[in-house]
């Protein structure tokens, strides 16, 4: 069916419903924006040291860091999270869908951070090396300031999806955004068009200003005279 | 026909009731009496002084049997039958509500997240392998959907040869979807599966479906609702009962007892009143 006649169907009363309603909606995105951050930090406190186990480990520990990754990242994430919380047993749910979703992201990440710091000529990590920093230092003041500000676009890209995905913490019962949603067009069964549409809006506000807002740490963080 | 609920109805519960016993339980009774059952990693059951934690678990968005009211609380006839049953057992208190997908319920029992499942969840064969049912509290059949001002009106299932058809995954209507494709009478596309009942009854009345098959308490609340009425209703005779662990035969023995003091003492038929009565 044609869309403009979709919103034209549109009662007015069913957007008064989700006016009234609208605490459902501030409930659901605290909580999402709650899932967000803390998946996104274990995602990066996990994920840095990952990236760079895999940019410069040794044969074991990149051994066993890579093909973790790989299969991280080969397991869709709906499967993740039912594992999480009804195979392991994590309660409650919200502490299961945070850990999915932050693992999930750490692998994602990882790659973000290996693409970065793989970007980092070579030279400077043997001038580092040159003038007596150790290994472990030239990484942590040559490289990583450098390869961090290279990662913000990846960084950002990976925030828009870990936002979005935490609707699939619906399957187990988070009640984020989306399970929010349903729960309020089982109340006004006409309304599921315009609940899906006020979701999709929070859903595009929060991603819009995020994105501005990293955007912005970019150009402020910018490697001076760099990337040109 | 569709009006053949209510009084009726609650007369024919409470009499069958009784009579109705066990149609759900088979050979659970053993492998109980220590004191593992639905101890896992979440906790969820804990015991203290002799009273029992149990967590129950549903699927909303099933009114009126469980959904979400105005102001964001849980409610309807399964969550107040449940509240009245535990509380007339002995030993049993019931904790906070998991809500979870129906598909989901069976998978949380089996793994301990939930200790009771109340979710208008028909007791059939199938599910009876991997759980076991408190006795039946509702009977049902199921109702088919059709559009209000549309000229399709079926009146058997050969009538809905070769339409599109819907359903909710992993409920008693979808099973009636699947036994039509195995009969031919319709084919695997015109199938078509939702996550939720509500949005198999948007697509009917987008004209994407001709039909949606549910359970007959819940058609009515869409009948009240959406420009939907009942073409004809499908005998099947299920009846609901609370889902419980293979072998949780304690808990499973306290909530029949429970069951049958709440239907004594006229606690069901007030129930029943209270949510059923809304025309």
């Amino acid at each position: 069916m044609d869309p403009t006649q979709l919103l034209l169907q549109a009662g007015v009363g069913d957007w008064e419903f989700v006016w009234r309603q609208r605490q459902f909606f501030v409930d659901g995105t605290w909580l999402a924006v709650k899932l967000t951050f803390f998946s996104m930090l274990l995602g990066f406190v996990v994920g840095l040291p990952a990236g760079v186990v895999e940019a410069y480990g040794g044969r074991y520990s990149k051994g066993v860091v890579r093909p973790l990754g790989v299969v991280v990242r080969g397991t869709p994430i709906l499967v993740i999270i039912s594992l999480t919380y009804f195979a392991f047993g994590v309660s409650p749910a919200f502490v299961a869908a945070t850990l999915a979703l932050g693992v999930r992201s750490a692998a994602y990440q990882s790659q973000i951070f290996r693409g970065a710091i793989e970007s980092v000529e070579s030279g400077q990590m043997e001038a580092a090396r040159a003038v007596g920093l150790s290994k472990l230092d030239a990484i942590r003041h040559v490289v990583l300031p450098q390869a961090l500000r290279r990662s913000v676009p990846g960084f950002q890209n990976e925030f828009t999806i870990v936002l979005k995905d935490t609707s699939i913490a619906y399957a187990i019962g988070v009640a984020e955004l989306l399970k929010r949603s349903y729960d309020l067009f089982s109340i006004q069964t006409t309304a599921a068009l315009e609940v899906f549409l006020a979701a999709s809006l929070i859903y595009f506000v929060l991603t819009f200003t995020v994105n501005r807002g990293i955007e912005q740490l970019h150009d402020r963080v910018a490697i001076p005279g760099g990337n040109q | 026909m569709s009006d053949f609920n209510r009084r009726t109805f609650i007369k024919s519960v409470g009499g069958t009731g009784v009579a109705l016993t066990l149609a759900g339980c088979t050979g659970g009774g053993d492998g109980d009496g220590s004191t593992t059952t639905g101890t896992t990693a979440s906790g969820d059951t804990t015991t203290t002084a002799d009273v029992t934690t149990i967590t129950p678990g549903t699927a909303s968005g099933f009114p009126p049997f469980e959904f979400v009211n105005d102001s964001g609380d849980l409610v309807g006839f399964d969550v107040d039958l449940l509240s009245a049953v535990v509380e007339r057992t002995d030993g049993y208190e019931l904790g906070s509500w998991e809500d979870l997908e129906f598909n989901q319920l069976i998978v949380a029992l089996d793994n301990g997240n939930i200790d009771v499942a109340a979710a208008a969840m028909t007791i059939n064969d199938e599910r009876d392998q991997t759980i076991d049912f408190s006795d039946p509290y509702y009977d049902a059949n199921q109702a088919v959907l059709v559009r209000e001002g549309g000229s399709f009106r079926p009146e058997s299932k050969s009538d809905l040869a070769d339409r599109p058809l819907g359903a909710q995954s992993g409920t008693t209507g979808k099973d009636q979807l699947d036994s039509l494709v195995e009969d031919g009478t319709i084919s695997n596309s015109q199938a078509n599966t939702y996550e939720n009942y509500v949005l198999a009854v948007q697509d009917l009345v987008n004209r994407n479906i001709d039909a949606v098959i549910v359970d007959t308490p819940v058609a009515e609340t869409f009948v009240a609702n959406r420009n939907v009425v009942v073409s004809f209703t499908i005998e099947t005779g299920e009846q609901y009962g609370f889902g419980v662990r293979e072998n949780a035969s304690d808990l499973q023995t306290a909530l029949n007892e429970g069951l049958q003091a709440v239907q004594d003492d006229g606690t069901y038929a007030d129930l029943t009143e209270e949510w059923f009565a809304s025309e």
